[in-house]
């Protein structure tokens, strides 16, 4: 994690948009107040000096725009990946429950307690710890008693040589999307990417502030674009942690796994 | 020439900055006085507050040989801690169970349960076998601590920092040995007695030896096997021929499987020769044929057909959350009725500190569990326990056949075998009489 947001991730998603919008306004209209009048001294009245600070604007928007929706693209993806690992993983569980299901007993009754066991440890252990940005550890344990419990299990027939084969591929299966989910827990952009991010805000403000207008129009205009910038800023932070803040990853897969479970 | 004043500007009808900074002041406060409601609302960001926690350490071993049994004894500590947290929490507190694993193995289990401790651990729940309690004991004692352990155990042990849940052989073996010598027993007079080779198996055996030296009845053999054996052939030979009537079985874990199997391959009939199982419980039955274990006998505190209002209640509430197949045994319901206990203690102390949870043991507290009340003897912080033998049915769950009337006081020195040994922790603690030598 590059910096320490967790105080953040537990705003609600309406309060935590809105603080972030305020906080970009916020530091321009005060830039406005108190920067610009000493920035208009050097540029006060040169005459086609809004031309060009258009111009620098508008050249400098196109990379930073390119860079914010590469960027909101990347964070995009990486919750999305995080989901699907997700999903394979939950997917994984319940085809390994439907090949053990088959065993003798007590074979198949221990492993599906296991798998159950596993599953509920996701939902009720797992998840929150994951949304605070904590790497469970208990999951790891249980993951290696099925795996144990799986081996214990020595095929007698061609037909469970087969679904033993099987019940291995799926567990192997499952053991990689576990792997790829944790490690996407505390997956994020990298802290050079968030410096290069806000420093490009921040040339964008300085910008604007430069511009030789009326107040009002400068206070309204550049508000609407730090709005802008912050509402950007608000979607790159919320997606970074795939499993962090009230629009994350949710524990869906499993819950409906966990039900159906259940109903056996 | 027009004086500029804030209300001429000088830009013709434009606004002047301090017009607009009024303005934009006025503006503000006035949004914020719409917004500050939903945005500020309890001077907080709308972040939920945090519930204080507390964490207690679930010592079972979820992996290795022991894991089966012990992980049903951690589900049980988890499904009570939820049902805590979900109530409220104890003393405001929400409640934060850790569950290292153990690995079956003896070694760390005091591994375990120090890094327990040392991440802030107010209490431990846990062991399993005789070995990994003795082995953590010594940390409990040092870091001055409370054990909670469930699990029914030989008795010739006391101390300030375990309150021992299970059955001890005055509440389970002992008993059972006087019904098997009675008329609707079958009076029997020849015992074999067969164990692993621990401490729980040899320090059991050695009370029934001296209990038995007291009666008509007689042991005919006695062995003892490794954990791992699963050739019984040759010893259900020996027992044959020793003309048994009654075969008291302390072998523990998985060698039972092979244990009963031999005995039906021998075909010995378990109404004529009953195995008389000490650490056999239905979970451990579902592991067997029903051909093997119908008709044989258990002994325990309780069975999952236990019929009370109580244990219906608690089997619905643990199947809803942990699935409709789960089987229930004595340990599971002594792990149930311990971490109950705790919460009592430490709701009527109004503190986690181990001193005054004591305290609250040392005056004498009992809970109404799934199999009837347990009560915490304030002298030995053993549990008084009923006295139960099952029979086996053909799905695998038992039957009681004969209880005791109401709870059994527990006694962890016989006299008859530890004589002079006596423990009153109200009254200054252990006694010790002579020094027994449990081969002798």
């Amino acid at each position: 994690m590059p910096f320490d947001l967790s105080w953040y991730y537990e705003i609600p998603t309406a309060r935590a948009a809105l603080l972030m919008v305020a906080a970009f306004v916020g530091f321009y209209w005060a830039g406005a107040v108190i920067v610009r009048p000493i920035l208009r001294m050097f540029v006060r009245r040169s005459p086609g000096l809004n031309d060009l600070i258009g111009y620098i604007l508008s050249c400098f928007c196109v990379f930073y725009g390119l860079l914010l929706g590469l960027i909101a693209v990347t964070a995009y993806q990486n919750v999305e990946s995080a989901e699907q690992n997700v999903t394979r993983e939950a997917a994984a569980l319940s085809a390994l429950y439907e090949d053990v299901s088959r065993y003798p007993q007590p074979y198949g009754q221990d492993l599906r307690w296991l798998i159950r066991d596993y599953t509920r440890y996701v939902i009720k252990y797992a998840w929150p710890l994951q949304q605070q940005g904590i790497i469970p550890e208990e999951g790891t344990i249980r993951a290696e008693a099925l795996f144990d419990r799986l081996l214990d299990f020595q095929p007698s027939t061609p037909g469970e040589e087969i679904l033993h084969a099987e019940a291995l591929r799926q567990i192997n299966h499952f053991l990689e999307c576990r792997r790829l989910r944790l490690h996407s827990i505390r997956a994020g952009l990298p802290r050079a990417m968030w410096i290069v991010m806000f420093v490009g805000a921040f040339f964008n403000i300085l910008l604007c502030w430069m511009f030789d207008t009326r107040f009002l129009t400068q206070l309204v205009l550049g508000g609407i674009l730090a709005a802008y910038l912050g509402l950007m800023m608000y979607l790159i932070v919320d997606m970074n942690q795939p499993f962090r803040g009230e629009v994350s990853v949710s524990p869906e897969a499993f819950e409906l796994l966990y039900q159906r479970m259940l109903e056996d | 020439m027009p004086v500029p004043t804030d209300s001429h500007p000088l830009h013709g009808g434009a606004v002047s900055r301090r017009g607009a900074l009024r303005s934009g002041v006025a503006a503000t406060l006035a949004a914020s006085r719409v917004l500050a409601p939903s945005l500020f609302v309890g001077c907080s960001l709308g972040i939920p507050p945090r519930v204080p926690t507390v964490r207690i350490g679930l010592l079972h071993s979820q992996t290795g040989p022991l894991a089966i049994g012990s992980t049903s004894l951690r589900d049980v500590e988890l499904d009570a801690v939820e049902r805590f947290n979900a109530a409220g929490g104890i003393l405001g507190y929400s409640i934060d169970p850790r569950a290292p694993d153990p690995r079956s193995r003896t070694d760390l289990f005091p591994k375990r349960a120090a890094t327990l401790l040392d991440d802030g651990a107010v209490a431990l729940f846990g062991c399993w076998s005789s070995a990994s309690r003795k082995a953590v004991l010594p940390i409990v004692e040092e870091r001055d601590t409370l054990l909670f352990y469930p699990v029914q155990y030989e008795g010739n042990e006391t101390s300030r920092n375990v309150i021992y849940g299970g059955q001890v052989p005055n509440q389970q073996v002992l008993p059972a040995l006087d019904w098997l010598r009675s008329g609707p027993g079958g009076e029997r007079k020849k015992f074999f007695l067969i164990g692993s080779d621990y401490v729980y198996p040899r320090t059991t055996n050695f009370i029934v030896r001296k209990w038995l030296a007291s009666t008509d009845a007689g042991i005919v053999g006695e062995e003892y096997f490794s954990l791992d054996t699963e050739d019984f052939a040759p010893v259900v030979a020996r027992i044959r021929e020793s003309g048994a009537d009654c075969i008291l079985n302390t072998v523990n874990g998985a060698g039972n499987i092979a244990l009963f199997a031999a005995l039906a391959e021998a075909g010995i009939d378990p109404a004529k020769v009953p195995l008389v199982s000490t650490s056999v419980s239905e979970d451990d039955l579902r592991s067997m044929p029903a051909a093997h274990v119908a008709g044989q006998w258990v002994l325990s505190s309780y069975f999952q057909t236990v019929g009370t209002p109580a244990n219906a209640a608690w089997m619905a509430g643990f199947r809803s959350e942990f699935g409709h197949d789960r089987v229930f045994g004595d340990s599971m319901e002594a792990a149930w009725c311990l971490i109950n206990l705790w919460k009592q203690a430490v709701e009527e102390a109004g503190s986690f500190a181990t001193e005054a949870v004591r305290q609250v043991f040392a005056r004498g507290i009992g809970f109404d569990g799934p199999g009837g009340r347990m009560t915490i003897d304030p002298a030995t912080q053993h549990a008084s326990k009923h006295f139960r033998l099952g029979r086996v049915r053909p799905d695998r769950l038992c039957d009681v056949v004969v209880s005791s009337d109401g709870p059994l006081a527990p006694d962890p020195y016989p006299q008859v075998a530890f004589p002079g040994w006596k423990c009153d922790w109200t009254k200054g603690g252990l006694e010790p009489g002579p020094e027994v030598s449990i081969d002798g």
